[in-house]
């Protein structure tokens, strides 16, 4: 259990997502461990006493948005509700607790709210969530939240601007230290086309691993894949990029097996998106900016109402295609291959980025990493452009 | 008492049977003992306190069947019924759930159990509508198969029954729903045959009242959405394409298919009887459970029910057969005497091992009829394989825990499921704590299977969850996809009173541990959870870069302690209180 909550937190720290030094897991088999800043250990111990499951996360994260999410409420509300397809899937809405409400038993407070969902924000300390099964779930849950509030409050900040003091100073300091350039410089891939099943299992790992270390996606959110003879090499559902070996299930593709009953819950969009673009890779993750903007919509008296579901258009994002359609069977599979098959990339309403590849993973991987950086210039251009008007 | 208003959740009310007496009236049942218990498992278990010492073929034991606040309602997956008494197979408490209109036409009676004691003198039918209960002499379908006494009866309404074998008290005898789910595995067929019960019939049509319409609707939304998100349930190669066969390439490639008895972990032919070999050869239709949207059941397109994962892969591998028209016959013919699928092929192969040769193809559909009637050697067959095994001088070949035949997951593939099988409550049965979902099929999150560590906990916290599903009653295939966070949210709005996820595993929780206790009390402890020696000893069929070791003893010994301290037990997995039950609600 310590090893587990030892990689995690150093998946935190690598990941700049959490405060390095305010970092505690824990975790209960017969007996409760936990480890971390002293503090929020305690806490995390005594939150994981009073509820079923096996562990939990509290974090400071590396960015205040959730902090400044909370604030930026109205008083007599109690949760956020992002619109990233995370949290529509999974979270539904993201409950807090404000720093006054918590009372002379703050574990009880924040047990009690935690008790309904898997995670929350404790404004002042930071993301609470847990794993119902694992410490890694602990640790998903965490991330979501984390995901979420981000991509939340970018898009709260470039439609309401700042409205808290130090929120500003925060956000620079977000844009110039803590942001990252992405870039594919200095990585290798192999040239492809790929058809030795082993080269292909190890080129997924390798690739997966970049698109973590870069910064380009979460570990967790993602999957990837390559297409050989008659089998589609993929990731499998609930696997981090990152740690792909043992993960990838080769998939026949006249369906002659069902052991690929594993596979990423996107199976079929790949298998689509092979058919009618020819390529032999894919890469599939949720680069943030790619997340919002792809939810800055310029339409205007449209009838749609539930947008990631039922828009049927396809707007662009610079040259890449943006379509909606919700996760595994529930219709991204059908609008993103008609639509990636000319560009080579694509993006999904609330939910990320899909980019292909002719021979191997390089040119999948810089085109993300072009659809990312494409995002992010036009994230910041319209936002100076509205604090600009006031 | 009993109103006409439409309820919220549950209708309050018990219809209790006497059969000796030949009488029945309708009780209410007190508000806080369905906040406490939910209903389905967990009112039923309830129900059996005052009971469950009594033989299960005495007379006043009590046969129930419980829905839940959900039955009726919308919500996905929650046209189930649970069924419970003591179990004449393994001699520990039973329930077991069923979908189906049954269910539904229950609830729609206004009821939200019925308790069945007493022995009727002659063959009968209990026939409830929402304006009372009817007992019917029906001695002309005594010795009927189920389909024959389910078309007789379906004119009154939804029909529960069971065949030939529950009459003549088969250990391992199921009742059936008349679109051909069954209350399976435990012999609950044969305490209801023992008390000359042939079928229950239910008429009602009532509304299910939901207190927070709106609510109810996002949550179900919610439901459905993480449904499409899950590649087991709507995937292209999920349950709703293939039904749960989709296993079966799956299980052959992580080397853990019973096989010839356990003696083996891979059978060669099983791509015979693979989901997509079902749906080639057999040109299978989507089917399953009233109102469900997973539709993971498959027929043929006459309709007749093709056999599930556990039914192919028992009486394909374990039996060292490879041919699906065997199989498919085998599961029709079951279906039809009113046989458990599971215990009947693992009793056929634990008696072909020990009489050094496993059925034939063609010596099974005769073999189950001589059990189902108890003649010939199915007069020792209808016993199960512990007893079977045990007369034959070989106990150690029987492949059950508490006398309830292992389903088809090797437990030497999966450490958390060889576990649960002996934490199970009702003996050997993977879905208990269903650690497959998540060392097999990765769901919510994969865990290792070659390792205990956290198993304990991971198992004490899904018997909770699962209890708690059982009881609502939902599918456990919809966890596949959803969690109890949505399903507490469907059920806040349904009863207008609050749960959460955490409210919910502690029901659970309370559930699982009156089960224990009245198990204890018929005296079942450590010696018990224990699985047959066979997985400690030998190796199971290692290849393709998969190893299958024996289960480690002293891991499995370790682990099972852990269990017992999360749950409060005492080092030989028994109560320190006597009064435990006293203090439940
Ligand atoms: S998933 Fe299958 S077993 Fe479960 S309720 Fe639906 S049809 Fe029935
Ligand atoms: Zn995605």
């Amino acid at each position: 259990m310590l090893g587990q909550i030892a990689r995690f937190t150093n998946k935190l720290i690598a990941d700049h997502s959490a405060h390095p030094r305010e970092i505690a897991f824990a975790a209960q088999d017969d007996i409760i461990v936990a480890d971390g800043n002293p503090e929020l250990a305690r806490l995390a111990g005594e939150l994981l006493s009073r509820l079923s499951c096996l562990g939990m996360a509290v974090a400071r994260p590396a960015l205040p948005f959730a902090d400044f999410l909370v604030a930026r409420t109205p008083r007599d509300e109690s949760h956020i509700v992002p619109r990233d397809t995370e949290t529509r899937t999974f979270l539904h809405d993201i409950p807090f607790l404000r720093r006054g409400a918590l009372g002379d038993d703050p574990a009880a407070k924040i047990a009690r709210l935690l008790g309904n969902r898997k995670g929350i924000i404790v404004e002042g300390t930071g993301i609470v969530a847990s794993g119902a099964l694992t410490v890694e779930q602990a640790y998903i849950n965490w991330s979501s939240i984390f995901h979420s509030a981000f991509v939340k409050y970018l898009q709260d900040v470039l439609h309401g601007g700042f409205l808290l003091p130090g929120e500003a100073e925060a956000f620079d300091a977000f844009r110039r230290g803590w942001l990252r350039p992405l870039t594919a410089e200095g990585l290798v891939f192999r040239e492809g086309p790929l058809t030795d099943p082993g080269e292909i299992l190890d080129e997924i790992a390798a690739v997966g691993r970049y698109t973590v270390e870069r910064g380009l996606v979460d570990s967790f959110f993602g999957n990837i894949s390559c297409k050989s003879g008659g089998v589609i090499y993929i990731s499998q559902t609930a696997a981090s990029l990152d740690a792909l070996d043992g993960c990838i299930d080769p998939v026949p593709t006249d369906n002659s097996s069902t052991f690929g009953i594993t596979a990423s819950s996107e199976l079929l969009a790949h298998r689509r998106i092979y058919e009618q673009s020819g390529a032999s890779t894919i890469l599939h993750g949720h680069p943030k900016f790619a997340v919002v903007m792809s939810m800055e919509c310029a339409e205007r008296n449209c009838t749609v109402t539930d947008c990631w579901k039922d828009c049927d258009r396809v707007r662009f994002l610079g040259d890449t295609p943006v379509v909606a359609g919700e996760i595994g069977a529930g219709g991204l599979a059908k609008r993103v291959p008609p639509v990636i098959a000319g560009p080579r990339k694509a993006v999904v309403y609330g939910h990320g980025v899909f980019t292909v590849g002719e021979r191997g993973f390089g040119d999948a991987f810089r085109s993300m990493v072009e659809v990312e950086n494409w995002c992010r210039d036009a994230y910041f251009r319209a936002l100076e452009g509205k604090l600009a008007k006031g | 008492m009993v109103s006409s208003v439409k309820t919220l959740g549950w209708t309050e009310t018990v219809l209790r049977v006497d059969l000796s007496a030949r009488k029945s009236w309708r009780d209410a049942i007190p508000r806080d003992l369905l906040h406490a218990y939910l209903g389905g498992r967990g009112l039923g278990v309830r129900f059996m306190r005052d009971h469950f010492r009594l033989n299960p073929f005495d007379a006043e034991i009590p046969l129930i069947f419980s829905v839940g606040p959900l039955c009726g309602t919308p919500a996905p997956t929650a046209a189930r019924l649970t069924v419970v008494t003591r179990s004449p197979l393994t001699g520990t408490i039973y329930d077991c759930s069923a979908g189906g209109r049954f269910a539904w036409r229950l609830k729609g009676a206004g009821l939200d159990a019925v308790v069945v004691t007493g022995r009727s003198a002659v063959p009968v039918a209990l026939v409830i509508s929402p304006d009372g209960a009817e007992i019917v002499e029906v001695p002309q379908l005594w010795g009927r198969t189920v389909p024959d006494t389910v078309s007789a009866l379906s004119g009154r309404g939804s029909v529960a029954a069971i065949g030939p074998a529950g009459e003549k008290g088969v250990l391992f005898a199921n009742i059936m729903m008349g679109e051909g789910n069954s209350v399976g595995r435990g012999g609950l067929g044969a305490v209801m045959g023992a008390k000359n019960l042939k079928a229950v019939v239910a008429s009602g049509d009532r509304q299910t009242g939901i207190a927070d319409p709106q609510r109810f609707d996002v949550a179900r939304q919610d439901v459905m959405r993480l449904f499409r998100a899950s590649p087991i349930i709507f995937g292209e190669l999920g349950i709703s394409e293939y039904g749960t066969p989709a296993l079966v390439d799956l299980m052959r490639q992580r080397r853990m298919v019973p096989t010839e008895n356990f003696r083996r972990t891979v059978f060669e032919a099983s791509g015979n009887y693979s989901g997509p070999a079902i749906r080639r050869d057999y040109n299978a239709r989507k089917d399953g459970c009233y109102g469900c949207p997973i539709q993971c059941k498959k027929s043929t397109p006459e309709g007749e029910p093709l056999p599930e994962y556990e039914t192919v892969s028992h009486f394909g591998a374990l039996n060292g057969i490879a041919s699906l028209a065997s199989i498919v016959r085998s599961n029709t013919l079951c279906n039809e005497l009113g046989l458990d699928t599971i215990s009947a092929a693992a009793t056929l192969s634990a008696w072909g091992e020990a009489r050094g040769r496993f059925p034939t193809a063609d010596e099974v559909p005769g073999l189950l009829r001589d059990t189902a009637m108890r003649v010939g050697e199915g007069e020792l067959l209808a016993l199960g394989s512990c007893r079977v095994a045990e007369r034959l001088g070989r106990p150690e070949l029987s492949m059950s825990v508490k006398g309830l035949e292992l389903p088809a997951y090797d437990p030497r593939g999966a450490y958390g499921m060889a576990l649960a099988y002996c934490t199970s409550n009702r003996g050997g049965c993977h879905l208990r704590a269903y650690p497959i979902s998540h060392e097999i099929l990765r769901k919510p999150v994969p865990t290792d299977r070659f390792s205990f560590s956290g198993k304990a906990r991971i198992i004490a916290i899904a018997e909770d969850t699962n209890a708690a599903v059982d009881s609502l009653v939902a599918c456990k295939f919809s966890f596949f996809g959803a969690t109890l966070e949505e399903y507490a949210e469907l059920l806040a709005a349904t009863t207008g009173v609050d749960y959460s996820p955490q409210s919910l595993k502690e029901i659970g929780r309370r559930i699982c541990l009156t089960e224990r206790f009245y198990n204890c009390t018929n005296g079942f402890g450590m010696k018990d959870d224990l699985l047959p020696e066979r997985f400690f000893a030998e190796p199971g069929s290692s290849g393709e870069g998969i190893e299958i070791p024996p289960v480690d003893r002293t891991r499995f010994a370790e682990e099972l302690q852990k269990y017992y301290r999360i749950r409060g037990l005492t080092t030989e997995g028994t109560f320190d209180d006597p009064d435990f039950l006293l203090n439940q609600p």
